[in-house]
């Protein structure tokens, strides 16, 4: 959507050749390995490029550590979501992992459905996900949760709107790519 | 991660309205038709319902069609995205993290404790050497979480989680006892390991000798080199040698007959994610010396001499089978 100017890119190439060592060796370091430290670094640069700070760059180092901390936080946040996620699988009856294919999937899957359903209050998450991933209807989530149906309705609705507008502010980030002359 | 603050349009709320009526269970024809009707007055309220229906239409579609071949896919991850803990850990890697930045996890981990009561836990693969304020030492094994609750008559160490080593200091006028869930290990020397585990706990005695006493009140000493085991009611002695059991300490898993899935539980604590063995393979007998520091190269080194396949799924799932399971 919106192309840095040649400026602001070269900007970026310049972060990106000056620092992106230093910062994949402290991202490995906080996490304790280093290819997932280096695709850290990427994804931090990938936010380099959407940061509309860049023109005004006096602390290039605290200016990638700050993007840095924002990627580690969502990287902890997925590895936490994972982990509960494999916790709740051990747990199923029928003790399958799923398949390699399968895996990625899900995974996926369970990372954009909170992505989308941020910070919504967790009765809205359980009746929204009762509702619209296992097919219960208001009536049996409002037994289910012990509250009156009018307030799984308000829930849900509420469940409804902020996933409807957390997926209008996705949409205008439409940077994707790191600066592809400097990728490894 | 902010709360959106901007207004819903009136049409997208509509659109919500109706998907909520629709989806209830109790659903009308009549809705129904008022449903087709407002659709089919205006092209902006059948853009927003396409919106609207659509809103997580994949990510759902993928986990329908994961629980088609595989029970159970829809409601783990139900319960992954509404796990209270899942916050709280998120909570506490935010707090470890700024720890980290302002060296305060270093200073901990490097100074003896001064206060007379602190919690101390290990993380995944991990282990950690704390000298306690008497002059003991403790070693905690990966994934371990331990108490220290020092008074005027008694040295407490409350095990919650995993398992310890302790190296005691001489102290006659308080006792050192280390509690578990099962009963309590009253040092009457100066080291030993106890190790809790769901059902039961165990106890190696390396030096000297050690006092046991279940829940029940069921008591026995055991001396150097022996090993026990005691649930909340029963006292067992176990025929490990207590060097064996206790080689963690070292870094090292030292097997002995074992079945395979308690060297697997015993890697456990070293590997994150989700480790899994099947009934088959775990039943194995198992002999040898393996890195606990490296629990991948521990796996690898059993599937050369056992008849077991290692698989992995991403980073976090590994299964270790049995080779006639496969085929």
């Amino acid at each position: 959507m919106h192309t840095p100017p040649p400026s602001l890119r070269q900007t970026a190439d310049l972060l990106y050749r000056d620092h992106h060592q230093w910062l994949r060796g402290w991202l490995s370091h906080k996490v304790g390995c280093t290819h997932q430290g280096a695709d850290l670094a990427q994804d931090t640069f990938v936010r380099v490029l959407g940061s509309n700070e860049l023109g005004r760059l006096d602390e290039p180092r605290a200016f990638l550590m700050t993007l840095a901390q924002r990627v580690l936080y969502s990287f902890w946040r997925r590895r936490n979501l994972e982990n509960a996620w494999l916790e709740a699988l051990a747990q199923e009856p029928e003790n399958h992992a799923p398949s390699a294919e399968d895996y990625a999937l899900v995974r996926d899957a369970i990372e954009t459905l909170d992505r989308l359903l941020g910070d919504l209050p967790l009765r809205a998450r359980k009746a929204f996900l009762m509702n619209r991933l296992e097919d219960m209807t208001h009536v049996e989530i409002a037994r289910s949760l012990g509250v009156s149906l009018a307030t799984i309705e308000r829930d849900i609705k509420l469940a409804f709107t902020h996933c409807y507008l957390a997926s209008l502010d996705a949409i205008p980030n439409g940077i994707t790519e790191a600066p592809s002359s400097t990728r490894p | 991660m902010n709360t959106p603050a901007r207004q819903l349009d009136p049409i997208a709320e509509r659109a919500i309205d109706w998907l909520l009526r629709l989806d209830s269970g109790s659903a009308t024809a009549e809705d129904r038709s008022a449903f087709e009707a407002w659709l089919d007055a205006d092209l902006r309220h059948r853009n927003a319902w396409q919106t609207i229906s659509g809103l997580l239409h994949q990510p759902i579609a993928t986990l329908r069609e994961a629980e088609s071949h595989l029970p159970g896919q829809r409601r783990a991850a139900r319960l992954a995205l509404t796990t209270p803990q899942r916050r709280k850990a998120l909570r506490n890697s935010a707090a470890a993290l700024l720890l980290l930045s302002l060296g305060g996890y270093a200073l901990n981990r490097q100074h003896p404790l001064g206060t007379l009561v602190a919690d101390l836990h290990t993380a995944t693969g991990e282990r950690r050497q704390v000298q306690l304020a008497d002059g003991s030492t403790l070693v905690l094994n990966a994934r371990s979480a331990v108490d220290v609750e020092y008074s005027a008559s008694m040295r407490l160490l409350r095990l919650r989680k995993g398992e310890i080593l302790i190296h005691t200091a001489p102290d006659p006028a308080r006792p050192l006892v280390v509690q578990t869930l099962h009963g309590q290990a009253r040092a009457l020397g100066t080291r030993f390991s106890v190790r809790q585990l769901d059902t039961h706990s165990e106890l190696a005695v390396l030096e000297h000798r050690v006092q046991l006493t279940a829940t029940s009140g069921a008591q026995q000493v055991f001396d150097a080199g022996s090993t026990a085991r005691f649930d909340g009611t029963r006292i067992q002695p176990l025929a490990a040698s207590a060097a064996t059991h206790a080689a963690w300490a070292g870094g090292q898993l030292d097997v002995r007959d074992q079945p395979l899935g308690e060297v697997v539980n015993a890697l456990r604590p070293y590997k994150r994610g989700y480790l899994r063995v099947s009934p088959q393979a775990a039943a194995l007998r198992v002999y040898g010396v393996f890195p606990l520091d490296d629990p991948d190269a521990a796996l690898l080194s059993l599937a050369e001499t056992q008849p077991i396949a290692i698989r992995r799924y991403g980073a976090l799932v590994t299964l270790v089978e049995h080779r006639g399971e496969i085929e």
